[in-house]
């Protein structure tokens, strides 16, 4: 096994400062983490803890100001849509092409010819329950369709990792549970590297192999939570139940802290 | 249908109210639509007035150049000043006041500048067609989501690739809405021109037949020439509804 393999995310104490109007903000301070080939895992913490900021440096769309991450044993300097690709809370799809066109647009980046593009797209969407809808434009679709034309863009890539930042967070609850057994039900086909980015416990305890959970601002790493438990996972179990106590304790008390700070 | 038949009542109720109005008052300087036919069939039949086709096109051809120059120049200072935000910023309340001064006042300069001819036409018309272009270009690029520019980029998109594939396509509803009236703008600067000043157009056909109390003349070419500009303009409809149905 070659290092590549053995760590394809490593976060080398990575911090982030922004500077607003009332002067500075340490958005994410001094961030370790190491994630296994093949592993999902959450990041999980109270509003403005600097979650979704370790993702998007994960992604390279921003910059640590200390610190360095380290994508399959390449310092990562920017996007890299060769190995990661991005889905987001806020579908983002372009309203003017259809859901094909939607999940063909990283590919056509790339320069590969429409036969190929369309082929690939088919075969994306149609797992998703979206056969039908490939000629339709994202305003015609429903929310939850949106989001799953939006993972498959970025699943379209075909790349070894796949970071999400609350993709499900605009959904309503059914729709959320729905989307993440699909997405437990993604991960088993793909064999993906996932880093997914939530505040709810129960997807977190849903969809993970390990929940990292940040602090109130500035974001450190409060607590490292492996969950060894099998898919499909019977959220109503004894041993869901001990571990959604535990994590709300840790989660209430830095969101209380969140709410002290900002009050 | 029934909004069809609506505006008819409306017009022929309009056109009757007009009749008797101008049927009260002096026929040298009142004329009904019921003279509208027999004064049209004069203009086109070019016993009394200059030819009508010539000046006709010289008008078209004024206000093609003069709206070809504003969407350059629109498009090229638009992105120039949307896209270098100091820039923008310099310039912006520069843009405001050109706006908000009526722009007739510039006319007597442009005039000096470019003498009676076409030119100064095509200058004023550039002048007023310009504006809604560079602001339809600003406002577009402040429109453009983020998200979907973060999409792109984090799928490897560099600012070439951002720019055609993500910023045109978002602003392509705005842009041409602004280009539509521009056009319908550029339409007006080149008549007002050939009202103001000029030896030839339809501007000048219109003061011509208005000079010599040729009213019914004059009515029929007002009627002319609003059918000239709405057809312009419905041509700019077409296309921006057809525009705004592929890009939201």
């Amino acid at each position: 096994m070659t290092a590549a393999e053995a760590a394809p995310i490593v976060v080398e104490g990575v911090s982030k400062r922004y500077q607003t109007p009332s002067g500075a903000v340490t958005a994410v301070e001094e961030v370790s983490l190491t994630v296994r080939p093949g592993e999902f895992v959450s990041l999980l913490g109270p509003s403005g803890c600097g979650k979704s900021t370790v993702l998007l440096m994960i992604g390279g769309l921003v910059r640590p100001d200390a610190g360095r991450i380290v994508i399959e044993g390449e310092p990562s300097s920017g996007p890299n849509p060769k190995k990661v690709a991005l889905a987001f809370q806020d579908p983002g799809l372009f309203p003017w092409r259809t859901a094909l066109d939607n999940v063909g647009f990283g590919l056509e980046l790339q320069g590969l010819p429409a036969a190929r593009r369309r082929e690939i797209a088919l075969g994306l969407l149609e797992p998703m329950g979206l056969k039908g809808f490939e000629a339709k434009y994202p305003r015609e679709l429903s929310g939850g369709m949106r989001q799953r034309v939006a993972i498959a863009r970025a699943l379209a890539l075909d790349t070894p990792i796949l970071l999400m930042d609350e993709p499900f967070g605009a959904l309503d609850e059914q729709t959320r549970l729905l989307m993440g057994e699909w997405l437990v039900g993604v991960r088993r086909r793909t064999r993906r590297t996932i880093v997914f980015v939530t505040h709810s416990l129960q997807e977190a305890i849903a969809l993970s192999d390990r929940i990292v959970v940040m602090t109130a601002r500035p974001g450190r790493v409060k607590d490292v939570i492996e969950v060894p438990l099998p898919f499909p996972r019977d959220l109503g179990s004894p041993e869901v139940a001990d571990l959604r106590a535990k994590l709300w304790g840790q989660v209430r008390e830095e969101s209380l802290r969140a709410m002290e700070s900002s009050a | 249908m029934k909004l069809w038949i609506g505006r008819a009542v409306v017009l022929v109720v309009a056109l009757l109210a007009w009749e008797v109005a101008a049927s009260m008052l002096n026929p040298i300087l009142y004329v009904g639509p019921s003279r509208l036919p027999a004064a049209l069939g004069r203009v086109l039949s070019v016993r009394y007035l200059p030819p009508l086709g010539s000046h006709l096109w010289l008008t078209l051809g004024e206000v093609v150049a003069a709206f070809l120059l504003a969407v350059a120049s629109g498009l090229w200072v638009g992105f120039v000043l949307g896209l270098q935000k100091t820039l923008g910023r310099i310039y912006e309340p520069l843009l405001a006041v050109l706006y908000a001064v009526p722009s007739v006042i510039w006319y007597p300069s442009l005039m000096l500048f470019f003498g009676l001819g076409p030119a100064s036409k095509i200058a004023f018309g550039f002048l007023l067609g310009f504006l809604p272009v560079t602001l339809s270009v600003l406002a577009g690029i402040r429109q453009v989501p983020e998200s979907l520019v973060t999409v792109a980029v984090s799928m490897g998109a560099g600012p070439g690739a951002v720019f055609r594939k993500v910023m045109l396509p978002a602003m392509a509803g705005t842009l041409a809405g602004g280009l539509r009236t521009g056009l319908a703008l550029s339409v007006v600067g080149v008549l007002v021109g050939e009202v103001l000043g000029a030896r030839a157009g339809l501007g000048y056909v219109l003061t011509y037949a208005y000079g010599l109390l040729m009213t019914a003349e004059y009515a029929a070419l007002v009627v002319i020439v609003a059918a000239a500009v709405l057809t312009v303009d419905a041509l700019g409809a077409l296309v921006e509804a057809r525009v705004r149905r592929w890009a939201d």
